[in-house]
């Protein structure tokens, strides 16, 4: 299931579409939103420096507006805001994020065609 | 572990790293002067003069002082009545045992204090009270004079510490807002303070002594102005020594005048309060009418010039820590720009003369020295609530990244950008190859990929790195942002230990433009920045796969049955290609990647037979299932130990 970009989105968006979000996990977004409080916030995704080879994900809460410079997607299902920064977006372009549920426990898991390699934790990534 | 897709973490969704749980609601903070014998607060709302506020009978100060005496707790002038009869249920001066652990309390007090898990707690009959607990108390009374004065919640607030307070006792301090109902945006050093009031951060650079005269405490600070931010570069004082030895001592006078030798309670008290009263005439008049009515002393006129000769042996206390506090900060009296005064004790002209006489210029008198401090800390609370001001740059966020150069040239940001101060950060970085002994520290500040783009802050060596397989060598790098905005970063070898350390003044005279500026830039050069990292990551990985296949090399000498005539021929010329490709600068990512990967496949045959043959002669009478088993194993553990970190730039290679 595609994110859709909002009209009035602070940047146009140009097709594809930047991110794939699976329903599972833009549920579970939702309800975090909900449990946390705060409904109307958005999720930041993306990619800053750090971690033991290089860069690392970014995954958190936001309560502001979307930034000048961000890219405004709503996922189909559940209608939950993703904000990207247009730096991250160079490297996360056609993630697939989806909510995994089993032995290794619960989260979100993140398949980013961008990246050559990771490290052992996982939690860092190279281009 | 190439195969990330496969090994990739789960995520959760996380708080933003900031926690700005809400915005701030600007023109409605207000400062807080938490002294040891009163304090008092301000407010300077939306960029106006701070003032202090009054209670309804127009007294600024509140006695740090509270009662618990009954049911009810009480504070300020009222706790301080009770305090005779009741001394063990009357707290004052808490701001002594603030953060402190029962061997710390070192002087004489006299509370029953029961400790317990490194924690006193005060016994004021009933109730055990925490030193937080009581501060808490004072702080409330003053924050609900703020509500009354602004007509509603007080949105939050900066409390002044003295410049020596450790840790703990500022922990302590910000935990007492907290119970009080405050948001404390920021704990502010008392001399600091007192400069923000004067408007001395206005300036490029400067230097400055602070002379804080208290009732029982006296405090000298020298501070360093940089770029718009203050720092403590030395502090000294004396914790028993104050305008109340003055009035001690004139009380005492007083009495042998009137040819007591023995005075009671009643005549001690009344002799104080005159001899307080008449102290603070003398500081504008020349003489004073006083009488003793208990101790049977009447219409005595006292001079000033007496009360000077009483109280210069006292005053003359102070000059040696305020020698020592300059030679600490290594400056001479000429150096300095500016010298403030605190404390309702500095109104007394013979010490005024006195700190002329040490630091050679006149002080600064213009604001009241008691209520100085807390008119900094209501300018700072107003800038912090978000309060537009003229030429402020005090920042309690990171406006750019700070980060370290590694390998390549490539930008490891260590604390990122809109981190709230202070914080610290740590990462662990390895070593590029075996001859490696040393790694320099490159400090940047910016948003770029490449260091050669962002500001360089800092660089220095770590020497002393023992020699270790590639990626072995562990050297931890810690990034310190205190709260006035140094950095201090340490780089450390974790094996031997060794270590090196700088301080450095990230730029704060930035403007909330030029910061917007440089990130914009970084977002409009995200591309080639990527493409640069690219490039430089691939040729650090190539760098140290070449590295490792020439070793190998040198290891293997002329021994056919691990490499033979052709395939050596074949690995030589995989390796002249490397060469050519690290020589040349302008080789793409991709471009680079490709000539690795075929030194990688042309030298995996001979790396493999390397392998096995240690393996055997290592591991004889194993399985090679074992054997395998095992090598995953090692890698595992590797993985899990944090892989390897960003080499940092090599030095100091040893030749040889």
């Amino acid at each position: 299931m595609n994110a859709s970009a909002e009209n009035n989105a602070p940047e146009a968006l140009a097709a594809p579409l930047p991110l794939v979000v699976t329903a599972r996990a833009a549920k579970v977004m939702r309800d975090q939103l909900v449990r946390r409080g705060t409904p109307d916030a958005a999720i930041r995704f993306g990619i800053r420096g750090g971690g033991c080879t290089g860069y690392s994900y970014m995954f958190q809460f936001e309560d502001g507006p979307p930034r000048a410079s961000d890219t405004l997607l709503v996922t189909e299902a559940f209608a939950v805001r993703i904000y990207l920064d247009p730096k991250s977006l160079r490297l996360v372009r056609n993630t697939r994020i989806d909510f995994e549920t089993g032995i290794r426990g619960h989260g979100f898991r993140f398949d980013n065609p961008n990246v050559s390699s990771a490290c052992g934790c996982g939690e860092s990534v190279s281009f | 572990m190439a195969d990330s897709l496969d090994t990739s973490a789960l995520f959760q969704i996380e708080e933003p790293e900031a926690p700005r749980a809400r915005r701030r609601a600007a023109g409605r903070a207000i400062g807080i002067d938490l002294g040891t014998t009163h304090s008092l607060v301000a407010v300077a709302p939306s960029g106006a003069a701070p003032r202090v506020l009054a209670d309804a009978g127009g007294n600024v100060l509140v006695p740090s002082v509270v009662s618990y005496v009954g049911a009810d707790t009480r504070v300020g002038v009222a706790a301080r009545a009770e305090q005779v009869d009741h001394p063990q249920q009357v707290i004052s001066s808490v701001k002594r045992f603030m953060g402190r652990s029962a061997q710390d309390i070192g002087f004489s007090h006299p509370y029953r204090i029961v400790s317990a898990d490194g924690v006193i707690r005060f016994d004021v009959g009933g109730r055990r009270l925490t030193p937080i607990e009581v501060s808490a108390e004072i702080l409330a009374v003053l924050r609900t004079r703020a509500e009354v004065e602004l007509g509603g919640a007080v949105d939050g607030a900066v409390i002044t510490v003295p410049a020596y307070f450790d840790d703990a006792q500022r922990q302590a301090t910000k935990d007492a807002g907290r119970i009080a109902g405050l948001d404390v945006y920021r704990l502010l050093a008392e001399p600091t303070a007192a400069a923000l009031a004067y408007g001395l951060d206005r300036g490029d650079t400067g230097l400055f002594a602070v002379y804080d005269l208290g009732g029982g405490t006296f405090d000298i600070s020298v501070l360093r102005l940089r770029e718009g931010v203050f720092q403590v570069l030395a502090t000294g004082g004396d914790s028993a020594l104050g305008g109340d030895d003055f009035d001690r001592a004139l009380a005492a006078w007083l009495i042998e005048r009137a040819g007591v030798t023995a005075p009671d309670h009643g005549q001690t008290a009344e002799a104080l309060h005159v001899a307080r009263a008449a102290k603070e005439t003398l500081s504008s008049e020349d003489v004073v009418a006083v009488d003793l009515p208990r101790a049977g002393l009447a219409g005595f006129e006292l001079t000033r010039a007496q009360l000077e000769a009483i109280v210069t042996p006292i005053a003359r206390r102070t000059i040696s820590p305020c020698r020592q506090a300059l030679k600490d900060a290594g400056i001479a009296p000429e150096e300095l720009d500016g010298v403030v005064l605190v404390g309702g004790s500095t109104r007394t002209p013979l010490v005024r003369r006195l700190v002329e006489q040490v630091f050679r210029r006149e002080p600064l008198v213009d604001l009241d020295p008691d209520q100085v401090v807390a008119f900094g800390a209501a300018i700072q609370a107003d800038i912090l609530s978000g309060s537009p001001r003229e030429g402020v740059t005090l920042l309690d966020v990171v406006p750019l990244s700070l980060g370290l150069e590694t390998m390549g040239g490539i930008v490891e940001k260590i604390i990122a950008r809109n981190s709230t101060i202070p914080i610290a950060a740590r990462q662990v970085f390895t070593n590029y190859s075996e001859q490696q002994t040393a790694m320099t520290i490159h400090v940047v500040q910016g948003e770029r990929e490449l260091a050669a783009d962002c500001k360089s802050l800092a660089r220095f060596e770590l020497r002393g790195i023992p020699r270790l397989p590639p990626s072995m060598a562990r050297v931890e790098v810690v990034f310190q942002l205190d709260a006035d905005a140094l950095l201090t970063v340490t780089a450390r070898e974790l094996m031997t230990g060794a270590k090196q350390t700088v301080e450095v003044k990230p730029t704060y005279g930035l403007s909330a433009a030029e910061v917007d500026a440089l990130v914009t830039e970084s977002y409009d050069r995200a591309e080639e920045d990527f493409a640069a990292r690219s490039s430089a990551e691939a040729r650090v990985e190539l760098g140290r796969v070449a590295l490792a296949v020439r070793a190998a090399l040198d290891d293997a000498g002329d021994d056919v049955s691990v490499l033979p005539a052709e395939e050596r021929e074949q690995v030589v010329g995989a390796l002249a290609d490397a060469d050519a490709t690290l020589a040349a600068p302008s080789a793409s990512g991709k471009a680079t990647d490709a000539v690795r990967l075929r030194l990688e496949t042309v030298s995996e045959p001979f790396a493999r037979r390397r392998m096995e043959r240690s393996l055997l002669s290592g591991m004889q009478g194993k399985r090679v299932e074992e054997v395998e088993r095992a090598i995953d194993d090692e890698g595992d553990l590797d993985a899990r130990r944090g892989g390897h970190g960003p080499e940092l730039t090599g030095v100091g290679h040893d030749e040889g």
